[in-house]
Parts: structure tokens; C-alpha cells; sequence
């Protein structure tokens, strides 16, 4: 698949951003279309730690979710369902043990829209397995079996496709540890779009070959990292202004998917994801105050701004008093999205979208610069240089600062901690080169002296 | 978009609650006054390799004993450090910038002096086997050497065996363990089991994204650290308490 870069916005301007609606919509699995007018509840979980030890325990374990999640959609009235399953190591590896849990879920979602006429579709996450005990190794002989843990689950059931890619991660640790912005633009802004751009040209390829969607990446592995790293207001372990820079980035980063073939919708923890569908006008899934059941965030309502579908991230499969954790937070979701489905058809859409963002805009610098209308802007920083992947990740960054900035004087209060972080990595920024070639050059020598784990090749460096 | 005062609907109690101190205004009052120690424990909190290297050459060169300057300055500036992340004064990447440059000023000494210094003990970490996951890992192995202590890091995706013929080899005050995963944290429990078969009773701190107190406190040797900054505080707790795991879990089990 050739790439196509990102230079100009899908939308003409922010306000035109809703929930349930896609420029480009994707239809998915048994009669879903998503961004098509509606929002759709996407189910997340885990398997319980012990139902990895076989594959017949784990394809068991899947079955037991599968079918709680489709009987609680019905007994509540839900029209529409996505399952997401993000593999857990053994299901990559082996393939067919992805595979097979593809089916056994498939089946089961089958007979329910068979019997009760139920929109559902099945999203599979493989798991980067890309690398050894000791280094990524992104293009080593493990990228084979990574590609067929795509194609056996196409084969078997999967309607989409995705993945948290990983590329970039081993320079981002280091970097986002010590403040080090030039080493967060070359972890996710270069690094990371370079391994996309020759994953997802093949993902896209397969999902072409089976007929099933190439949905998207998120940048999970280093903004995310990131952000559960700054944690709460009251904790010190990293600046949330620094986070927001990193998240920024990422946007130009995850972006690289729909350049490379992939459709939408964003997977849910793309926390970036409001920026990409502003460019590129791909349906997203987010997760907001309905993931708390794996991690806590600072914009739990505001996420909801520009959602096509609605999820929880991810759960333990065990029992709670309302029936099983699946059961209790799909049935929350259902109810988030029955409500955005309402404004929707009574065209109070904009109200609501702008009731969430006003209820966490100033809770933290994060969510003001993810507020569709500031998103929008990162999204123009982008396109603006979107065939230069290190001069739009760096432009993602500076627009940042510049949102934080212009909020600072509004009604986002900062910390003067938050405030030096930002001033520091301002400074930082605006003393790199605009050529590439230069940054890339510069990166390349000192990460590869002070990060033993790098290693130039996994990028073709 | 809506405008509404925002005070009415949230706090931001980070602001609130900042201190009025600068983080370089609170350091200057922790530094020792020795003018040969002064600037090494300055450099250390500021993350300076080079000036570090530059203040030990200095302090030598004056007479001091390069091994007692690990004492004498470099831990005293990690002192400072560490005290104000505990304070919330500074920030973890202050932590990790100023361990890598007490790390480089202690290598600095032992090449000097030709012999390696004491440590507090020895703490084994890994990540599960079956998860790559590290930098969780790679904090708590940080904060444990910013604190005193010699590390053996095993790595990530460590197999069940090699970190029980570590612990064995090693003999260490405490084990760590940190997982992303739910399926992957399921091997501490046979990590557990096999340090429990062998008669090895130590401690094994575990910790990170999936893990949680209950999940931990299912195995007996199981000790659960909500935060990696836990880990030096459980090390710390052992050295002088014992490593009676009930006071361990009665110290550190906050739910």
C-alpha cells in the first residue's frame, strides 16, 4: 500500500466535530457503520491471570466474556456492540491461539445477530511482540509471526485490525525520564513514524486481502506512558505540561496508520485520537471516565467530545454484585452512548459535546489542549508540514505550548512547577533545527552512545 | 463553547497546595556548608555529571579519601534529592537525572580508589516472565541505587528459574517484581513458590500497571508497592525492622 501524507484538515473547522459522526465512515462487521450518525458502546477486558496457562482455558475464558457481554447488550436493549480483544502475549506468539479465540468469540457474536438482529463487530489488537528479552527488534525474525498473528485473525473472524505499535519506546523511556523533549520528538514524532509507516502498510495489505477493516495504531506505548507516569494532580513523578508535549506529538505519530491504509476507527486509548480524526476524518473510539476500571485521567467526560465509539480500555473478567465486570461496564457504555444518541437525533449534539469539554477544559493542561477546538489547531500544526514527519511532530509540540500558554492567561491555572516545565521544554524545542536530516543525524549519535538499548537498524538507520 | 467559571466545578489542589519554596531555594538549605563537599552535592541535585566528576577530582586532590566521598558527598547530595521528591518539592525526572549522576561520580571514585565501596544490600528486580514491560522496572532500579543499594537487574521477561537462581546466587535483602499484565504477574506466584520450596524466605516487592494488593497478597512472601518510590522505603524498612513480611504488608499494604 502506498502512503499518502496528511497536508490539509478533513473538517473546515473545529466546530463541525461531533460525536457519532465521521467525514468517513466505517462499516464493520454484522451491519455496523460507525461515524455513521450514532455512537456504538466498545468493550474492553482481560482474561484472568490464570486463564493464560492453555489454549483451551483461554479460548474457554473468551467464550464465558463474549457471551456475557452479548446476553447484558440485549437484556438492556442496546442496538449496536464492538468487542475489542487486545491479545495478551501467548495469542500473538501463537497465532492460532489468536485465531481460535477470533473464531469462538465470532461464533457466539453470530448467533446473536442472527437471533436478535443486534449490530456487533470484532476488533482484534495484536500485541507488538517485537522484540527479544533484551531489545526491540522490529524488523527481526519475529515480524513474521507478528503479521500472521494478523492474518490467521482476519481469516477467523477479526472485522478490524489493530495494534500498539511500539517503535520509538526505547528512546522514549529514557528521554521522558529526564525532561529530554528532543529525545520525545525523536522517540514518537520520527522514530515511531518510521516503524508505522512499514507496519501498516502490510497490516493494511492483509486486512485489503480478507476484506476486513484496517482499523488503527495509538501511540499507547509512549503517550500513554506518559500520562499514567504524571498521574493526579498531587503527583510528582512528571509535569503534566510535559505529558500534554508528548501526547501532542503522538498525534502526528498515530496519524501515520491512515496514511499507510488504515480506515478508523482509532483505538480507544488514543488519547490523541480527536487530533487525528480532525485531519484525517477517520471515526475514533475513546475512553474517558468509563476506564477509571483500569486507570485514572484528568478528562473523563471531556473525551467524549468527538467519540464514535465508547469504551472502558480494559477490564479483569471476574464477578461484581451487578454480574460480571464486562457485563457492568458495557452496560455503563450502552448508557453513555443511548444519551449522545439522543442529543444526536434531537440535534442537541453540540450542547453536549460542549458540556463535556466544559467540564474538564481546565481541569489540567492535558485536557485544555485536547479540547476538540485546541485539538483542531495541533491538527493544522500538523498539516501544515504533514510531509515532514519531524518538522509537523515538532510543530504538534510548539502549537501545544502555545495553547497552554494562551490558557495559562485564561482560566487554566498551572502550577509554577508545570509552568517552569513548560518554559524549560519551550526553550528546549526552539532551539532544534528545522532539517531533518540535521535532527536526525544529532539523535542518532547521542542516543546511540547513551541508550544501550537502541539500536539504529530496527529503523533501517 | 460553554464559558463557565471553572472554581465552581473542579479544584486544582496542585496549585493550591505548591509550596512557596523553589526547589533550588529548598536544596540550598539542605547542603552541607564543607566547601569541598558543598559543590558535589550541588551538582548531584542539579544532575551534572561532569561537575560532579569535577568536584570529587577536587576533594582528592585536597586529601580526601575517594571511597568515604561516597558517604561524605555523593549520598549526602542524594540525600537532598531524595528528601525533596519524598516532600514533593521536586519531580522523578530530577530523581532519575541525579542518580545517573551520583552513579558516574561512584564509578569515578572506585576507579580512583581501586576497590569497590560498601552498599546497604542487595536488592534483585526484574520484570515477569512474558513481559516486557520495563520502565516501571528500570524506576524502581533507580530510586534503589539513588537510595544506597547495590542492584542486580535482571532485566524484563525474566523466566521463573533465572530469578530464583539469582536470589540464590545473589542473597539479597529483597526481590522486586513488576508486571503490566494480568497474565504475565501470574508467574510472582510461581516465582513464590519456588523461593518457598528452596527455603528462601525473603521478601518479594511487587508492583505495576495490572498488580494489585489483593493479587499480591495471595503469596505468601508477597509484599505490595503501590508506588516505585516504595521500593527504597521497603528496603529501608527490612535493614531496620527485619523482614518479617506481616510488618511489611502491616507497613506498606495501604487498602
Amino acid at each position: 500500500m502506498a502512503v499518502t501524507r496528511c497536508t490539509k484538515m478533513a473538517y473546515s473547522s473545529a466546530d463541525e466535530m461531533v460525536f457519532g459522526r465521521a467525514v468517513n465512515p466505517v462499516k464493520a462487521g454484522l451491519g455496523l457503520e460507525i461515524g455513521a450518525g450514532y455512537t456504538t458502546p466498545e468493550v474492553n477486558y482481560a482474561p484472568r491471570p490464570e486463564a493464560g496457562v492453555s489454549k483451551e482455558k483461554l479460548v474457554k475464558e473468551y467464550e464465558r466474556i463474549t457471551t456475557d457481554i452479548m446476553a447484558r447488550m440485549v437484556q438492556i436493549g442496546a442496538p449496536a456492540v464492538v468487542l475489542e480483544t487486545e491479545h495478551v502475549q501467548q495469542m500473538s506468539n501463537n497465532p492460532d491461539w489468536g485465531a481460535e479465540v477470533a473464531h469462538a468469540q465470532k461464533t457466539i457474536m453470530e448467533d446473536y445477530h442472527d437471533e436478535y438482529g443486534i449490530k456487533c463487530a470484532l476488533r482484534h489488537t495484536i500485541g507488538d511482540i517485537r522484540e527479544s528479552r533484551d531489545f526491540l527488534e522490529l524488523r527481526g525474525d519475529k515480524y513474521s509471526v507478528f503479521m500472521e498473528a494478523f492474518e490467521q485473525c482476519a481469516e477467523n473472524g477479526a472485522d478490524m485490525l489493530a495494534v500498539e505499535s511500539m517503535g520509538g519506546k526505547e528512546v522514549f523511556d529514557y528521554a521522558i525520564l529526564r525532561n529530554d523533549m528532543a529525545g520525545v520528538l525523536y522517540g514518537i514524532g520520527v522514530l515511531g513514524s518510521m516503524d508505522m509507516e512499514m507496519i501498516w502498510q502490510d497490516i493494511a495489505s492483509i486486512a485489503k486481502k480478507n476484506n476486513v477493516v484496517a482499523s488503527g495504531d495509538t501511540d499507547c506505548a509512549q503517550a500513554n506512558t506518559a500520562m499514567f507516569i504524571a498521574g493526579g494532580l498531587l503527583d510528582k513523578n512528571l509535569a503534566h505540561t510535559l505529558a500534554i508535549i508528548a501526547r501532542a506529538v503522538s498525534a502526528a505519530r498515530s496519524l501515520v496508520a491512515y496514511e499507510a491504509g488504515a480506515v478508523g476507527p482509532g483505538k480507544d486509548c488514543g488519547y490523541e485520537n480527536t487530533i487525528c480524526k480532525a485531519i484525517a476524518g477517520v471515526p475514533i473510539s475513546q475512553e474517558g471516565k468509563t476506564s477509571t476500571c483500569a486507570h485514572s485521567d484528568l478528562m473523563g467526560n471531556l473525551t467524549m467530545q468527538c467519540c464514535d465509539l465508547w469504551s472502558n480500555e480494559s477490564v479483569e473478567y471476574h464477578g461484581e454484585f451487578g454480574g460480571t465486570t464486562v457485563q457492568c461496564w458495557a452496560e455503563t457504555l450502552a448508557y453513555d452512548c443511548a444519551l449522545m444518541n439522543v442529543a444526536l437525533q434531537s440535534g442537541n449534539e453540540k450542547i453536549l459535546r460542549d458540556m463535556f469539554v466544559a467540564s474538564d477544559m481546565n481541569r489540567d493542561a492535558q485536557g485544555y489542549v485536547l479540547a476538540y477546538n485546541n485539538a483542531y489547531r495541533i491538527g493544522e500544526a500538523i498539516t501544515r508540514n504533514g510531509d515532514d514527519i519531524y518538522l509537523r511532530a515538532k510543530n504538534a509540540a510548539i502549537e501545544c505550548i502555545n495553547i497552554i500558554e494562551e490558557g495559562a492567561k485564561k482560566n487554566l491555572e498551572l502550577s509554577r512547577f508545570e509552568s517552569k516545565a513548560l518554559s524549560d521544554a519551550k526553550a528546549a524545542l526552539e532551539s532544534l533545527t528545522d532539517d531533518k536530516e540535521q535532527f536526525m543525524s544529532d539523535c542518532l549519535t547521542k542516543y546511540k552512545q547513551e541508550i544501550k538499548v537502541f539500536k539504529p537498524e530496527n529503523y533501517g538507520l | 463553547m460553554i464559558e463557565i467559571d471553572p472554581s465552581s466545578i473542579l479544584v486544582r489542589y496542585n496549585v493550591k497546595m505548591e509550596k512557596e519554596m523553589t526547589p533550588e531555594e529548598a536544596a540550598e538549605e539542605l547542603y552541607p556548608k564543607d566547601s569541598l563537599i558543598y559543590p558535589i552535592a550541588k551538582a548531584i541535585f542539579e544532575g551534572e555529571e561532569d561537575d560532579v566528576v569535577e568536584g570529587l577530582q577536587k576533594a582528592i586532590d585536597a586529601g580526601r579519601d575517594p571511597i568515604s566521598l561516597i558517604n561524605d558527598a555523593l549520598m549526602v547530595g542524594m540525600g537532598v534529592v531524595s528528601r525533596l521528591y519524598d516532600e514533593g518539592v521536586i519531580f522523578l525526572p530530577n530523581v532519575m537525572m541525579s542518580a545517573d549522576a551520583m552513579l558516574e561520580g561512584i564509578e569515578f571514585v572506585k576507579e580512583k580508589a581501586g576497590k569497590a565501596p560498601e552498599t546497604k544490600g542487595k536488592v534483585v528486580c526484574h520484570v515477569a516472565e512474558g513481559d516486557v514491560h520495563d520502565i516501571g522496572k528500570n524506576i524502581v532500579a533507580a530510586l534503589l541505587r539513588a537510595a544506597g543499594y547495590d542492584v542486580v537487574d535482571l532485566g524484563r521477561d525474566v523466566p521463573v528459574d533465572e530469578v530464583v537462581a539469582a536470589v540464590e546466587r545473589e542473597n539479597p535483602l529483597m526481590l522486586t517484581g513488576t508486571a503490566l499484565m494480568t497474565t504475565t504477574m501470574y508467574a510472582f506466584k510461581e516465582v513464590n513458590d519456588k523461593l518457598l520450596e528452596k527455603g528462601y524466605r525473603i521478601p518479594f516487592a511487587c508492583g505495576g500497571g495490572a498488580v494489585n494488593q489483593d493479587f499480591v497478597s495471595q503469596y505468601e512472601l508477597g509484599v505490595y508497592g503501590e508506588e516505585a518510590a516504595d521500593a527504597p522505603k521497603i528496603a529501608d524498612f527490612i535493614r531496620e525492622h527485619g523482614d518479617n513480611i506481616v510488618k511489611l504488608r502491616e507497613k506498606f499494604h495501604k487498602h
